[in-house]
């Protein structure tokens, strides 16, 4: 019966009252018809609420927080001190953005440089290429660990906001590393590099995981045009590079999240490079000049057996 | 080297001293590692990210786990306080108030010591469910005993008795306590409800008020906080439960006085005469 009554009625109400106050009057002076009802039970609990106190609080990004002094807050200078505090978050976001989208546009750069291995430059061209902007990447983390300076601990609340920039370029340097040494970037030199090696603002292992998968996905590229450009032998590294790189991986436990999938994806990586190792060896194009001394004795064996 | 004059200076600017070890642990072992061959050194680095790994995995599972119990604890606090009614409403309370305090001190007190330094951010997805349901559950006691605003920094006051020196408080974050207070509102509007069809009108009417003044707070502070577009969606939703009680408080002001014959009580509630004459809307 009520409710009948009330569907009847609820379309009057809403003409009726055109309730929340509009947005125009939500600049003004606060709350004119609610506040003296409230004021009156505000103030009979005043007494009995206990007196705070004044945190060392992990929340407060600025110390803006005005005064503490007062035993209750009134329910409008709460919200006034929560929109300050939210407001100085936003802007310290933008701040990061911005350096953010430098970074991003430095790993974009850097990205080209190593592109040109691909177009059959001289190695050591393209590393100097690439490596010239490692500088600039490591001055605008610093930019950023200074910005995050201003609110210690927080590191993890904007982290989302430069995180796969970050594994971009973590995935770019592991990509010059291993063209230059053959081996893999590790997480504390990858951290040097970037300027990220204290604790206060350091390189998450998780993000530098990621970039690494991001740089094997890179590597089946590279071996195909290795082979095409005539180097015959790469296959054979990249591959046993790979397969080093997934047995290590497979020692970590990894939760169903991002990088679990990019790990998955890295299988696909080692295969296509198994492939191309593959089909380089079945028509005799690797290279004699094997340096592993296990093969160099195999190759002897099979000589003394010809003869 | 580098490693070990890293680690100097990570002592020296020590402030936060567990993190720092957990620091100090892991370049040691990565320093380790690298002094090994190259192929081993692969491994060696690797098992120290296993271990970072499972370290923080096992303390987010923790953190879950305790996020899910403060959840259904709360839940049975925003229960009891449901079960109020006009004669109850002392030992009601009462009651609520200690299942808080327990949750309080057997549940959230087991967050403290997991989300030192920056593991409170990092951690934040996996305990901000159990933390909202909290807030809700505190500001709905606070509120129906008081006709006021549990704050936060009166809520964060109160946590602190539960760490010990050697631990930082733990702090509910400004973005939970938002978040807690846009869910109580669903809370206040079934108490209003529910008050209605028990006859407590004024009440009802303190309840909608207060509604009010927190949705129009709070619409403020959506494009500020770290997910806008939840905040958005429940918003929402908020906004629905404030139509819903203004719309039950109306129809009792159009048609109090036809209202008590209806109630069908047969005890002449006097009360109701005079506040359905009394409200001014």
């Amino acid at each position: 019966m009520k409710t009948t009554f009330r569907s009847a009625c609820s379309t009057i109400s809403r003409s009726l009252n055109p309730n929340p106050p509009s947005l125009s009057a939500l600049h003004g002076p606060r709350s004119t018809v609610v506040a003296p009802l409230l004021r009156s039970f505000r103030s009979r609990c005043t007494t009995r609420a206990p007196p705070f106190r004044v945190l060392s609080s992990v929340t407060h990004c600025s110390s803006a927080m005005s005064g503490g002094e007062a035993p209750a807050l009134p329910l409008e200078k709460q919200f006034e001190d929560f929109r300050s505090q939210l407001e100085d978050s936003v802007s310290l976001r933008e701040r990061i953005r911005l350096v953010v989208m430098e970074i991003e546009s430095t790993t974009r750069l850097m990205y080209s440089s190593l592109l040109l291995v691909y177009l059959s430059r001289p190695l050591p061209e393209v590393l100097d290429k690439a490596k010239a902007h490692i500088g600039t990447l490591k001055d605008q983390y610093s930019q950023l660990a200074a910005i995050l300076r201003e609110c210690p601990d927080q590191y993890y609340r904007y982290h989302g906001d430069w995180r796969s920039e970050t594994q971009t370029a973590v995935c770019h340097l592991a990509f010059a590393h291993y063209l230059e040494t053959g081996n893999l970037l590790l997480h504390n030199e990858a951290g040097e590099k970037l300027g990220l090696n204290n604790s206060q603002f350091g390189l998450d292992i998780e993000d530098y995981l990621v970039g690494v998968c991001f740089m094997s996905n890179e590597l089946p590229r590279y071996v195909v045009n290795q082979v095409t450009a005539g180097d015959y032998d790469c296959p054979r590294k990249v591959w046993k590079f790979l397969t080093e790189l997934n047995a290590a991986f497979r020692m970590l436990n990894l939760r169903n999240d991002f990088l679990r999938k990019k790990f998955d994806g890295l299988k696909y990586d080692l295969r296509r490079v198994e492939e191309v190792y593959y089909d380089v060896k079945i028509r005799g194009l690797a290279s004699d000049g094997d340096s592993t001394g296990d093969q160099d004795s195999k190759k002897k064996n099979d000589s003394e057996v010809v003869h | 080297m580098m490693c070990s004059s890293a680690i100097q200076k990570l002592y020296v600017m020590a402030s936060k001293p567990h993190r720092l070890r957990q620091w100090a642990n892991f370049q040691s072992s990565a320093k380790k590692a690298r002094t090994m061959a190259t192929q081993s050194s692969l491994k060696g680095a690797f098992s120290t990210y296993a271990d970072y790994l499972n370290n923080l995995n096992e303390k987010r599972e923790r953190v879950v786990k305790a996020s899910r119990d403060i959840t259904s604890n709360s839940k049975k606090v925003i229960f009891q306080v449901h079960r109020i009614s006009k004669n109850n409403k002392e030992e009601v309370l009462e009651k609520a108030h200690n299942d808080l305090a327990t949750v309080m001190d057997q549940y959230i007190a087991r967050l403290v010591k997991e989300l030192q330094g920056s593991d409170f951010w990092k951690l934040r997805r996996a305990y901000s469910p159990g933390i909202q349901e909290y807030v809700e559950a505190a500001t709905l006691c606070r509120f129906c005993k008081s006709g006021t605003l549990l704050n936060l920094k009166e809520m964060n006051a109160s946590l602190s008795s539960l760490s010990d020196p050697s631990h930082e408080p733990l702090q509910i974050n400004i973005l939970d306590y938002i978040l807690g207070l846009a869910d109580l509102t669903g809370e206040l509007m079934r108490l209003a409800i529910g008050r209605i069809s028990d006859g407590e009108l004024e009440f009802a009417e303190k309840i909608c008020k207060f509604v009010r003044e927190i949705h129009r707070e709070l619409t403020l502070l959506v494009p500020h906080m770290d997910e806008p577009h939840d905040m958005k969606t429940k918003m929402e939703t908020m906004l629905q439960s404030v139509i819903k009680i203004e719309n039950a408080c109306f129809s009792i002001h159009v048609r109090g006085s036809e209202y008590i014959p209806l109630l069908g009580s047969d005890v002449p509630s006097y009360s109701l005469i005079g506040v359905a004459e009394g409200i001014d809307l």
